[in-house]
């Protein structure tokens, strides 16, 4: 499903900064995959640079089978749109639409029937349990709750991958625990490959893989 | 002034095209007012310098408005014991046929006596006749030219110059050059000489001087000879040392130089939003900055000068810039001034050198300075209130406060009230112009709130056109009204002057257009020069019989028309065959009755006025006038007030007989030529070229040609109205370019997130795009309503103080079809580049957390 070879990534400013280095990485359809590893070791990197939302210095990534440099950025982009669900540790709602509207933000944004659009972003809410906030704004829900309408908005397209960086970085043991779940739960039912970048190690050891960074390289890559 | 350096300094670069764009308001606004100033000033100082070589040593100059006087006259003024020397001239300006030089002013003196007065420096005597002046003025053919001209044009000694005289085209023959210098640097070097006599036959003068001028007996003082020769001449006659030429001539300028005045102050009162925009960006963009710096112990003053200190620099480079853009625009300025005086006024122009005062350049750059530091005046004072603390919240700056916003709402009904009432009592006229100010006042203080209204109110639209793009353009404008509110109010403003003037142009040309349809109905006109507005010429009385010979011609009036002094102001006086004129055309009464109009005025019993004169002036139907003229003065009835617009400072319409008598002048500017019923005008045309054209200087016109000429100088005036167009479209870049530059860097996430869940690069630039109209839609609908308010007022002013003729209120709906796309597009184009950078924006940067 997701395929790395080589890839490196650097920051050229006044110094050069190495970012990743050689990582070699595949991953399974279906699998669910925690990435841990020091501050600036590269996780968020690795994860940007599966996305889509960056581009490697050097190296292949494929996704699905696509070589992602051979994309324009449109192509990427909607690569992105279609296969691509992406989970921030801040959430990133756009703060003046209500929770409909942020999740149907991707639906729209390919331009599907204004009803298909309201009925479907409904269903996603409905999914991650929160049928009754609908018309609220990011500012009037908890940390939690707006963590679950960025998932759902994450699932508009049931994208065959998640990719969530810190998902529970900034929420509570609690609800930490609770996005967990979820993110587990989605991952039975939709059978999507998950990659899930995490400083805790509960997250890291609920998932059957868990792959390592530092220094900008892969330094382990446990499966259990 | 470290802290500019490490602190402002780096901040410009990082935002350099802002920074220009900022500055771009004082450079528009400082170049208008300094290539104005200096073209006017070149005009003026170009026709002083004339005035002044051409005078010689004369100290005092005998006129009679522009009608001129008999030749009896110079022995009047030479029995002056005051008067030392006096000396005939006549001048007129000629075109000569050679390329490229525009017209030679000719200076027509009487050689015999003019030595005193003036000083002629010859080149190489011996080879010239001149030295004896009997030579000169045996030959009527002979003229004099300046060394320069004479280089310019390859001319000599012997040389011959052809121009069209009153008595058809005659050969001049050069028999003497002045050396440079002197005189000879009247006209920009374009100057004639010749024989006085001469010249009454080449110009139509019949016997008749233009002008006397005086040299004064020593020891008497300018005010001893003024009085005496006042005292022997009568009320008729002019006597004003040389310089008065020039105050009359600024007079005229001065109409015009007020309103480019006011269109350059305006662009700066422009330049001052887009400066308060800048700034007030720059401080909440530079918060946590200026936050830390507090922390580190910068007090409230050094921040506040810090801003203040920046908005003078770009001031100054402002209006550096500003300075040296106007000094490269002055020449073609004052080559176009020159013209439309030319064209309006008919005063022979020719300038050369432009001449700059330093002082005022001065003044420009302390205004421009001024101008940006009373813009950043506020901003700098929120910059100094900030507390280290608040600094480091972000989001609630941005959001007009409610409490603020209700006082400013309060505050603008307040003037909007005190507004209605000045309006109330605009009889006493200074109200009327406070409650203008009132309404300016209270717009701009309902602008933020009426923008914001207004994007809420565009939501819904722009959500239904793109659910996602729309939204989230109008939330931008909604969450941060400070960003979009000076832009707005710039953009309203420029827009409302736009209207305005559009629509007091539209009435004037179709009022102007209306009232030529009425009285400028004759077949054809004869006319000595192809603009009316010269008089350089003019035909003998007796060319009338000569016309209405013609074959076709049914009916000839001739017209003379004189500028005379009436309460301080040169009033045009139209001396014609009331009678006969009247029974062609359709006036417009404004007082009076066409009857007693119709008796009275041909009997020479009274005079009909126009109605701008009445209005400015104040002068009543049945009110006496008192006109100035070489017998004495002529004291007759206001028998009529008719609309009339042909001449921006009023008319007399006076019979024609009367005025002969008065003023001892026949002579004839202009022929009404109606032709018979059946005949053809072309036909008569050439008939009367045929017969006329070989043994006089005349240009046969038709009545489309007229109209068309008048319609283009009304149109030239109207240019201004462009202008302001103009400086709304600037306005609108700049403004629209700042906010949406700010705008995308505030929303970076937001669109940053756009292009992770799948925007593509269209959906992106869209939303800047729409994000764009938006603001020029709403500048436009605040810009459209406040027009038609400062449409009223400007006609009001118009009708009441300035033009004295009455404007229709008239909405310049074509005008505004005009702005509606132009504004629109140049939003787009201003949205271009900030798009790009959103679209090229590193995705992973405007996503992490900050
Ligand atoms: N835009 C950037 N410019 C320069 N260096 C960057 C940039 N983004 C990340 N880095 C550097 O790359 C390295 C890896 O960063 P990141 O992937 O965010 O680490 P992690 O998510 O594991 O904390 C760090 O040293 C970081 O400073
Ligand atoms: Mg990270």
């Amino acid at each position: 499903m997701i395929s790395l070879k080589n890839v490196s990534k650097y920051y050229d400013g006044k110094r050069r900064v190495v970012a990743l280095e050689a990582v070699d990485l595949h991953i399974e359809r279906g699998e669910m995959v925690s990435i841990v590893g020091p501050s600036g070791s590269g996780k968020s990197t690795l994860l940007n640079l599966i996305g889509g939302l960056d581009r490697p210095s050097t190296g292949e990534i494929r996704i699905d089978g696509q070589a992602v440099a051979a994309l324009s950025d449109d192509d990427l982009t909607r690569l992105r749109r279609d296969k691509i669900g992406f989970i921030f540790q801040f959430f990133n709602l756009l703060p003046s639409l209500t929770c409909v509207e942020n999740v149907a933000l991707p639906l729209h944004l390919k331009g599907l029937p204004r009803k298909e659009i309201d009925k479907r972003a409904r269903a996603l809410l409905d999914l991650v349990q929160l049928a009754e906030r609908f018309d609220h704004l990011p500012d009037e829900l908890s940390g939690g709750e707006r963590q679950r309408v960025a998932i759902a908005r994450a699932l508009a397209f049931s994208p065959p991958v998640l990719l969530a960086d810190e998902p529970t970085g900034n929420l509570d043991t609690h609800t930490g625990a609770e996005i967990l779940r979820l993110i587990h739960d989605l991952h039975e039912r939709l059978h999507a490959t998950i990659l899930v970048v995490t400083h805790d190690a509960t997250v890291a050891e609920s998932c059957p893989r868990t792959v390592t960074l530092r220094d900008a390289r892969i330094d382990g890559d446990v499966r259990r | 002034m470290i802290l500019l350096r490490l602190i402002s300094w780096p901040y410009v670069r990082k935002h350099l095209l802002r920074s220009v764009l900022t500055t771009a308001g004082i450079v528009l606004g400082v170049a208008l007012l300094v290539g104005m100033q200096g073209a006017n000033r070149s005009v003026l100082a170009a026709f002083n310098q004339t005035v002044d070589r051409i005078a010689g040593k004369a100290q005092l100059q005998v006129t009679a408005g522009e009608s001129g006087f008999a030749e009896d006259v110079l022995e009047r003024v030479q029995a002056v014991p005051q008067v030392r020397a006096a000396a005939p001239v006549i001048e007129a300006s000629v075109e000569t046929g050679l390329k490229g030089q525009g017209k030679l002013l000719i200076l027509a003196v009487d050689m015999t006596g003019d030595r005193s007065l003036r000083d002629y420096d010859f080149e190489n005597g011996d080879e010239d006749v001149i030295d004896d002046p009997l030579v000169f003025l045996a030959q009527p053919d002979s003229l004099i030219v300046t060394r320069e001209f004479a280089g310019r044009n390859g001319l000599g000694a012997g040389s011959r110059v052809a121009f069209d005289t009153m008595e058809g085209p005659r050969q001049f023959t050069v028999r003497g050059v002045l050396k440079a210098g002197g005189m000879a640097a009247a006209f920009g070097g374009n100057l004639g000489i010749m024989d006085i006599y001469a010249a009454q036959k080449v110009f139509g003068r019949g016997r008749h001087f233009d002008r006397i001028d005086i040299g004064l007996a020593e020891g008497v003082s300018l005010e001893q000879g003024q009085a005496a020769l006042e005292k022997a001449l009568g009320p008729g006659f002019n006597v004003e040392p040389p310089s008065g030429r020039g105050r009359q001539f600024e007079s005229l300028l001065g109409i015009y130089t007020t309103a480019m005045s006011i269109s350059s102050l305006f662009a700066l009162f422009v330049g001052v939003f887009i400066i308060y925009n800048s700034f007030a960006i720059a401080v909440t963009q530079r918060r946590a900055e200026i936050g830390i710096l507090r922390a580190l112990g910068a007090t409230r003053g050094q921040i506040r000068t810090l801003f203040l200190g920046e908005s003078a620099i770009a001031g100054l480079i402002g209006s550096a810039a500003g300075v040296a853009l106007g000094l490269a625009f002055t020449r073609s300025l004052a080559g176009f001034t020159g013209q439309l005086m030319e064209a309006i006024f008919g005063v022979p122009q020719n300038t050369r050198e432009i001449l700059v005062d330093p002082r005022f350049l001065l003044v420009a750059l302390v205004l421009g300075v001024a101008t940006s530091m009373i813009a950043a005046f506020v901003p700098a004072r929120n910059a100094a209130r900030v507390e280290p603390v608040q600094a480091l919240q972000k989001g609630k700056y941005q959001v007009l406060l409610a409490g603020e916003n209700r006082t400013r709402r309060r505050a603008a009904l307040l003037a909007l009230a005190l507004s209605l009432g000045c309006l109330a009592l605009s009889r006493y006229r200074p109200l009327f112009y406070l409650g203008y100010l009132l309404t300016v006042t209270a717009a701009l203080l309902l602008a933020p709130f009426l923008s914001l209204e207004l994007a809420r109110l565009l939501r819904g639209p722009l959500k239904w056109l793109r659910p996602i793009e729309g939204s989230l353009a109008a939330d931008s404008l909604i969450q941060a009204p400070r960003r979009t509110s000076a832009t707005v109010s710039a953009l309203m403003l420029s827009l409302a002057l736009a209207i305005a003037h559009g629509g007091v142009s539209l009435a004037s040309v179709q009022s102007i257009q209306e009232w030529m349809a009425g009285t400028l109905n004759p077949d054809l006109f004869v006319s000595t020069s192809e603009t009316l507005a010269a008089r350089d010429f003019r035909f003998p009385a007796a060319m009338e019989g000569e016309l209405e010979a013609v074959p076709g011609v049914a009916d000839v009036q001739p017209v003379r028309t004189a500028r005379v002094h009436l309460g301080g102001k040169p009033v045009m006086i139209v001396a014609t065959e009331l009678g006969r004129v009247y029974r062609h055309i359709h006036r417009t009464i404004i007082a009076g009755d066409a009857q007693t109009m119709d008796t009275l005025a041909p009997e020479g019993k009274g005079v009909v006025i126009g109605e701008n004169l009445s209005v400015l002036q104040k002068l009543h139907l049945g009110e006496i006038i008192e006109l100035p003229t070489p017998s004495g003065p002529l004291r007759l009835p206001i028998v009529g007030i008719i609309r009339d617009y042909s001449n921006q400072l009023g008319a007399v319409f006076l019979e024609r007989s009367v005025y002969v008598r008065y003023f001892q002048d026949d002579t004839v500017d202009l022929f009404r030529v109606y032709v018979k019923r059946g005949a053809a005008g072309e036909e008569v045309r050439r008939q009367i070229v045929e017969r006329l054209g070989g043994h006089r200087r005349l240009f046969v016109l038709s009545n489309r040609e007229v109209r068309d000429y008048v319609t283009g100088v009304a149109n030239q005036w109207l240019g201004l109205t462009y202008i302001q167009v103009l400086v709304a479209l600037m306005v609108a870049i700049l403004g629209i370019v700042n906010t949406l530059t700010v705008s995308i860097s505030d929303r970076r996430r937001e669109l940053g997130v756009l292009r992770a869940v799948g925007g593509l690069r269209a959906q992106i630039r869209g939303t800047v795009w729409m994000e764009a109209v938006a603001i020029g839609a709403i500048g436009l609908a605040l810009g459209t309503a406040t027009g038609a308010v400062f449409l009223y007022y400007e006609v009001q002013a118009i009708g009441k103080d300035i033009a004295g003729t009455p404007l229709a209120y008239q909405f310049p709906f074509g005008i505004v079809a005009l702005l509606v796309p132009v504004i629109l597009i140049a939003a787009l184009i201003s949205a271009v580049l900030p798009a790009e950078t959103a679209v090229r924006s590193s995705l992973v940067e405007a996503l992490e957390y900050e």
